[in-house]
């Protein structure tokens, strides 16, 4: 439905922007599906006068004007036939755009024109193009059209729920907004005028089917003079999106928009047998309907008919037999209230769909009609000169006045948790336009009006409340209250998951520790690794202090099975380390890991390999990967415990979050580990857990087109001096086109037999592809010279 | 001319449903469809008929060779299918030999445990809460309503570090911790550990693992508790298993009880594990003592909770029917590896 700013503020004092009002019409459960503004086209056109008119001497139609539009005078050729000197009209100057056309300085037969006057259809005011508007004499010259017409309008479009058809009409929307900022809403009863006669001499009413047409109200009104509706009134309706027709049309249109009830009204002196009879439709009967459709009725339609011919499809169409020309004269006036279901039935059966069956398929209050029918009798003799005749046909089968509806303070605040006072809770369903009667036993009584069907029982009440007290202003009461570690708990399941699934077992070894086991693991002196906390009553030295890494655990679960007889061994735990740092206590978790032996069980298939630091290594990028730290560096690591050329630290934004390496057979032999007889290496990495979550990136993955294009592969195959890193070896390749070459691998080393010695023959795979196009063999061959070139010049490389 | 037809026909037929291999057949195809074939000869004659018999003996070549060809198709997917079954049968192996492991570990029997706590607690709308394993005495033990000169807090009981630290001797201090920073509703559980001065034996460790539980809000009750338990019981040891309540004395709830849970080795009738009394216990509870509210600033009056704390070893114990503490510290690869398959 649309809604017209302008409009409700005939009802309501809204203190509010059309900008604000469209967020409050949302959360007041209007939502707002589009706004418009009126009248944009209009505001650039100023009202002028033409001082001076003379016809062409070489047209038979154009005339040369002088228009004056408060400031300036322009030469404008116009066209129009009641163009004349000392009219007042609508003036677009040059550079005006109305619709797609811009106005621009032209010369017609040589006379120059600047603006043009406009008519009604080029102002978007109504289909004539007869003429130029002519505007009254005393219409302020220079003010823009907008302004003066009352055009400038703000229209919501706006969505409203099936359970308030009281919101189908302006008054509605405005009652809804008063009861939300508290405001008076300036209703006034409709008054009749003065009547004469007696409707009984004109027409009687027979409703025979009280079911489907719980209501039906008829006024007459004599001597009405058919014409034009007045300015706001069109204005009205035509921000509203419905075209205006004529006064008395446009009369019940304007109240079913301002109440949302639909009336009808028909020529009296068409109507046949002077009766109106509301019934089901005929076998074979038919009507030709307003629209010009004409419809083959069901048995099931109610019409309203006269004593011989179909009238209306009730509360849908009416028909152009009794329809208001420009000669009626007497005019009856419906307003009534049919059964939702009958009309919603019908609608959908005949396809039609108009501005009534949608408000009376939603359910209307039979209590309305009376309302809207001295309202549109008022307007109408206003109007049209018309004369009310006394009295109404009122026929209706179902009670009014409304019904209770108890409302328990207590309740409110168990359900919605906010505390209101009883006069805070009737002022809201006062409001609502809902009468409070009485409260007794702790309940407040409402009697609720008709047009709210939709208010049935006490939670209905509560729902209003809250809605007009705001959701907003419900406090949350939280839980769960972010109290856990969400982020600690994945990881640290998702990296136990890891290492289980790559043939690690998940240990728990105790927090205490021994002192000297520091001096085992070689720590010099002011390591940090030995800033123990101390307990004051240890059991034994074994247990004096809180252990300050898992290192020392993890080597001595791996003696431990070592004794009982398993020597493939792969460990981790992620668990707490502690220091005492200047007398502040840390805790932090730590994962740490031990791998020896054979990497996998040994099948009859393969030759089962020993663990390497490949291997290790392995298990640590995977590590990092999981965890997406972006950003790293594998650089040599100091710690005394591993093999110095055998060990790495991996290194983020220059914080060392972890090392790995192969254990010095030292430190082994310190641990009861008889190197010996021993011979298998013992790898181990070492990780701050804590840091590995700080560092680790928690973005969802960005998904990344795969090429369209076909990859390309070639192998390159070149005997290198050993002081080139393979790090440094791909980066030279990268360099030489990085958008292109996607992947290097390497994929085999060799040394040995046949290379001199301090070289190593190499393989990589390269793969090269691009997203725009695909490569051509002449590119490829190009590319992979030029890195061969490269890798002369920059590692004298020979290739094989 | 006839005769040849009908001769040619005869012979291929013959040849072609006596062909044993696919390169013969193609042969065959060439020698009798192809360019230089006898039905290919008998075309170019043709035209030493009549006019008036050619139609009709150009027709029988072509329904000749239609034939030959549908037989030699026919004949093609024959011997496919017998070829492709000699090399299947070829190939088969013997199929007992074992099949290449993935080689996973396994998680610890105390970190399924763990999660599975977790996961329980989780589902029932708890959150996870974590402490310091060093603590001060006001969150062990003060704000707990512990007396002073209560035997808890002796050196032979309680681990003390400098600074007059020590080492949480359970994981209650975890609720003071949150009920300090949170206002109500709080609904968390505590996993971690704690120690006690206890020499190591089969039962006890000095080092040991805690869960707590704590429900603060408006009108939690006695009956939430009892009900708590219950599920987390039944999630636990699985359907049957009962949980029951008596009473017992902690400084810090008010009532306070014991937790038993109906025998996990025999089902309540009676056994070793219980010691022939059908239950075992498993940790205390009760509701939150009004003093406790007070000592964090939390309205008695307004809300009501309960705790309890229950012992992970000892459930994981239960659970894998474990009778030593210290196999689940000992990490022996050989213990471990039974639980590869363990769900969590
Ligand atoms: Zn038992």
């Amino acid at each position: 439905m649309r809604i017209s700013y302008n409009w409700l503020k005939q009802y309501i004092d809204l203190k509010l922007s059309p900008e604000e009002l469209e967020d409050k019409l949302t959360f007041a459960g209007i939502e707002v599906e589009g706004v418009e503004k009126t009248g944009e086209l209009q505001k650039q056109i100023i009202i002028s006068k033409v001082t001076a008119c003379e016809k062409m001497p070489d047209s038979d139609h154009l005339s040369i004007c002088q228009v004056f539009d408060g400031t300036e005078t322009f030469q404008v050729v116009c066209g129009a036939p009641n163009v004349r000197e000392g009219l007042v009209i609508a003036f677009a100057h040059i550079g005006t755009v109305l619709g797609d056309f811009k106005i621009k300085k032209a010369k017609l037969r040589g006379h120059q024109s600047s603006g043009m006057i406009c008519s009604e259809k080029e102002l978007e005011l109504s289909d004539n193009h007869d003429g130029i508007i002519e505007l009254p004499a005393d219409a302020p010259i220079g003010t823009n059209i907008a302004t003066y017409l009352e055009l400038d309008d703000t229209v919501y479009e706006v969505e409203i729920t099936p359970n308030r058809p009281d919101l189908l009409g302006m008054i509605g929307v405005a009652r809804d907004l008063s009861a939300l900022f508290n405001l008076p809403l300036h209703l006034s009863e409709p008054v009749l005028p003065k009547t004469q006669d007696s409707i009984e001499n004109y027409l009687t009413l027979n409703v025979l089917e009280p079911e489907k047409c719980t209501r039906y109200t008829a006024r007459l009104i004599k001597d009405v003079k058919i014409e034009e509706s007045p300015k706001w009134l069109k204005n009205y309706l035509t921000a509203i999106g419905l075209r205006p027709i004529n006064n008395v049309v446009d009369i019940t249109n304007y109240v079913m928009m301002e109440w949302g009830h639909p009336l009808h009204a028909f020529d009296y002196d068409k109507l046949e047998g002077k009766e109106i009879v509301v019934r089901n439709a005929k076998a074979d009967e038919s009507i030709d309907a307003l629209s010009g459709e004409s419809y083959k009725l069901d048995p099931d339609d109610l019409v309203i008919a006269d004593g011989k011919k179909t009238g209306a499809l009730a509360g849908v169409v009416g028909t152009v037999g009794h329809s208001i020309t420009d000669e009626t004269k007497t005019i009856v006036l419906e307003a009534a209230c049919f059964q939702y279901a009958t009309i919603r039935k019908t609608s959908y059966r005949h396809k039609v769909f108009t501005d009534s069956s949608y408000r009376f398929e939603r359910g209307l209050s039979a209590e309305t009609c009376e309302i809207v029918s001295k309202r549109a009798c008022e307007l109408i003799c206003e109007l049209t000169g018309g004369t009310l005749v006394d009295g109404s046909l009122d026929q209706c089968s179902v009670e009014l006045g409304g019904w209770e509806v108890g409302l328990r303070p207590a309740r409110v605040k168990k359900l919605l948790t906010i505390d209101l006072d009883n006069s805070t809770l009737i002022n809201y369903m006062q409001n609502l336009g809902l009468k409070f009667l009485r409260e007794s036993d702790e309940t407040l009584y409402f009697l609720i009006p008709s047009y709210r069907g939709d208010l049935t029982r006490e939670i209905d009440l509560i729902e209003e409340i809250i809605r007009l007290h705001g959701y907003n202003n419900v406090a949350e009461k939280s839980r769960p209250q972010h109290i856990m570690n969400s982020e600690l708990f994945d990881y640290r399941r998702k990296i136990q998951d890891l290492l289980v699934s790559a043939g690690f077992y998940d240990t728990v070894t105790l927090s205490f520790a021994n002192p000297t086991d520091f001096d085992k693991l070689k720590l010099p002196e002011e390591h940090e690794l030995r800033k123990a906390v101390r307990l004051i009553n240890p059991q034994g030295t074994d247990s004096a202090i809180l252990r300050t890494n898992l290192l020392t655990d993890q080597i001595k679960v791996a003696v431990y099975n070592l004794k009982h007889g398993t020597s493939d061994i792969k460990t981790f735990e992620i668990n707490k380390v502690y220091q005492n740092l200047e007398n502040e206590y840390s805790e932090n978790y730590q994962l740490t890991g031990l791998m020896t032996g054979k990497m996998v069980e040994k099948h009859w298939k393969e030759n089962n390999q020993e663990v390497d630091f490949y291997d290790l290594k392995g298990v640590c990028e995977e590590l990092i990967e999981a965890l997406k730290i972006k950003k790293l560096s594998f650089i040599p690591c100091t710690e005394p415990y591993f093999v110095p050329n055998m060990s790495l630290s991996v290194s983020v934004n220059k914080t060392i979050i972890g090392s790995f390496g192969k254990l010095n057979p030292s430190v082994a032999e310190a641990f009861d580990i008889d190197i010996m007889d021993f011979k298998q290496s013992i790898f181990l990495f070492d990780f701050n857990f804590t840091q590995l979550l700080e560092k680790s990136d928690k973005k969802p993955v960005k998904y990344d087109e795969p090429l369209r294009f076909p990859l390309i592969r070639r192998d390159i195959s070149f005997v290198i001096s050993t002081e080139h890193t393979i790090d440094s070896i791909k980066k030279h390749i990268q360099s030489v086109n990085p958008s292109i070459i996607r992947e290097i691998k390497l994929i085999d080393e060799y040394k040995g037999k046949g290379i001199e010695k301090g070289n190593r023959s190499l393989t990589f795979s390269l793969i090269f592809g691009s997203a725009k196009k695909t490569l051509t063999d002449n590119f490829t061959d190009n590319l992979f010279n030029k890195i061969v070139k490269l890798l002369e010049q920059q590692c004298n490389i020979k290739m094989r | 001319m006839k005769e040849d037809l009908k001769r040619i026909l005869a012979e291929a037929k013959e040849r072609i449903l006596t062909t044993k291999s696919l390169p013969d057949l193609q042969n065959l195809k060439s020698s009798f469809l192809g360019k230089k074939s006898e039905l290919s000869q008998l075309m170019m004659k043709l035209r030493e008929l009549t006019p008036e018999e050619r139609p009709a003996f150009g027709k029988a070549i072509n329904d000749a060779k239609g034939v030959l060809d549908t037989l030699i198709t026919k004949m093609y997917s024959r011997l496919k299918d017998a070829e492709i079954n000699r090399q299947n049968k070829d190939m088969s192996v013997d199929l007992t030999m074992p099949g290449r492991s993935l080689n996973k570990g396994s998680l610890h029997p105390l970190t399924l445990v763990w999660r599975e706590i977790e996961d329980v607690f989780i589902s029932l709308g708890f959150e996870i809460a974590e402490g310091t394993d060093i603590e001060d005495e006001f969150h062990n033990f003060d704000a707990l309503n512990t007396p002073q000169d209560h035997p808890s807090r002796n050196l032979a009981d309680t681990f003390y570090v400098e600074n007059k630290q020590l080492l949480r001797t359970h994981t209650s201090p975890v609720q003071i911790r949150t009920m300090e920073t949170h206002e109500p509703p709080i609904r968390i559980i505590a996993p971690g550990r704690a120690y006690r001065n206890d020499k190591i034996d089969a039962t006890h460790s000095p080092v040991f693992h805690q869960v707590e539980a704590l429900y603060v809000d408006e009108n939690v009750t006695f009956a939430d508790l009892k009900d708590t338990l219950n599920q987390f019981v039944v999630k636990m040891f699985g359907p049957g298993t009962k949980s029951r309540i008596r009473p017992h004395f902690f400084p810090f709830t008010e009532p306070s009880a014991e937790i038993d849970i109906s025998c996990v080795g025999c089902g309540g009738s009676g056994c070793r594990i219980c010691k022939d009394s059908g239950w075992i216990e498993m940790g205390g509870a009760g509701m939150v003592d009004p003093n406790v509210f007070e000592k964090v600033g939390i309205d008695s009056e307004k809300y009501t909770g309960f705790a309890f704390g229950l012992g992970m070893d000892r459930i994981a114990m239960l659970k894998y029917n474990i009778k030593d503490i210290r196999v689940l510290f000992e990490n022996d690869l050989r213990v471990l590896k039974q639980f590869r398959n363990e769900n969590r």
